[in-house]
């Protein structure tokens, strides 16, 4: 599904697709703030950006749907406070004089499409308030937590949402899956 | 200018306890899953307060951004490790503890 | 250069030096590998805090070398070394 032959055919630096140009800029944005504003690093950042771009899109054929800007935006404020509230939760676990643990494993079934989104997925879990992803099998994602009384259902299906909306997948689409 | 600075130095003074935290549970959890836990979600929290916090305190954007990128190349590469470790374990039928 | 931040990267490194403590204890190899993840992190930070402390810029490339250097010591230990080791010693079939 996600595979597309196209890219693995056409080796030529000819077809600048949005997405190749896409990832050109990517590359090139992270080029200019790894050497700073210095012009002479282009001779080597030039074809450097191009080759990562090339192979880039090759190992990695993007798929069908774009990241959505809002939804981005939406993500970035979203995964800050997530993360803040997981390391604040890691963090009165460790420090306290009682044990407050109380681990277990929980299975998930995620609607996501396979491919960079789903995967995206499976990492941000484990920056999640007590959530781990520990396995993924297909669209089977085996989450370990720390605690078993955090509502881990509603957290992660609310990270799907999240990712969901980063690249376009509206929520009626979702149900029909 | 004073108040940017200072409420970086502020930010970076709340990262700390967190890397601390990160260790803390690194040596008291009870078993890899858990352990785990600890290092990615606190270190990662507590880098990006000392990353925003020089961030502040920078007077560049050349500076603020590569702080940023390494911030994220961190986050990246520590959830994917994490992942793994845990996909590892799992499959060596390491059990997580459990309350007993 | 600002005493500050070398204060701050001084409290860092208890941080690391009690992870040290794992490495000891183990039980797992991965276990211990954590250990290098943890210098990872603490290590970019305090690198960081000293790279603004002492006014050198270089200290930040030497941070992200440093960042990527732990993810790969991670994934390749965990793809070549602890998976290998796993069929060899206990003989448990991979899932």
């Amino acid at each position: 599904m996600i595979r597309d032959h196209r890219f693995v055919k056409d080796f030529t630096f000819v077809s600048f697709s949005p997405q190749f140009f896409f990832r050109i800029l990517v590359f090139s944005t992270v080029w200019f703030v790894l050497t700073g504003s210095d012009i002479s690093s282009w001779i080597v950042g030039v074809p450097a950006v191009l080759i990562a771009s090339k192979l880039n899109l090759m190992l990695a054929p993007s798929s069908h749907y774009s990241i959505s800007l809002s939804g981005a935006l939406r993500f970035v404020p979203f995964f800050l406070n997530q993360s803040f509230r997981g390391g604040i939760d890691v963090m009165r676990r460790a420090l306290s004089a009682k044990q407050l643990l109380n681990p277990g494993l929980v299975s998930y079934v995620t609607l996501l499409p396979e491919g960079s989104a789903r995967i995206f997925f499976v990492n941000t879990i484990s920056l999640l308030p007590g959530t781990l992803s520990a396995e993924l099998h297909g669209n089977q994602v085996t989450i370990h937590t720390l605690d078993r009384g955090l509502p881990i259902w509603a957290n992660i299906q609310n990270l799907e949402y999240h990712v969901a909306a980063l690249i376009h997948i509206s929520s009626d689409k979702k149900k029909s899956l | 200018m004073e108040i940017l600075y200072n409420s970086g130095t502020l930010l970076i003074i709340l990262g700390l306890p967190f890397f601390l935290s990160g260790t803390v549970g690194l040596i008291r959890f009870p078993d890899i899953y858990t352990r785990l836990h600890a290092l990615t979600k606190a270190d990662n929290v507590g880098l990006g307060c000392i990353v925003c916090g020089l961030a502040l305190q920078s007077a560049s954007w050349a500076v603020t951004a590569k702080l940023l990128l390494i911030w994220l190349l961190v986050l990246i590469a520590s959830s994917a490790s994490c992942h793994l470790i845990a996909r590892s374990a799992m499959q060596k039928n390491i059990q997580p503890w459990t309350r007993p | 250069m600002s005493w500050m931040h070398t204060v701050f990267a001084l409290i860092l490194l208890p941080a690391i030096a009690t992870g040290m403590f794992r490495i000891l204890k183990g039980p797992t190899a991965a276990d211990r590998m954590m250990t290098a993840q943890l210098f990872g992190t603490c290590g970019v930070a305090i690198l960081l805090l000293l790279g603004t402390g002492m006014g050198t810029p270089v200290l930040l490339d030497i941070a992200l070398v440093f960042a990527l250097l732990a993810a790969l010591a991670t994934m390749t230990f965990v793809r070549r070394t602890w998976q290998y080791s796993s069929k060899r010693n206990h003989g448990n079939p991979i899932q």
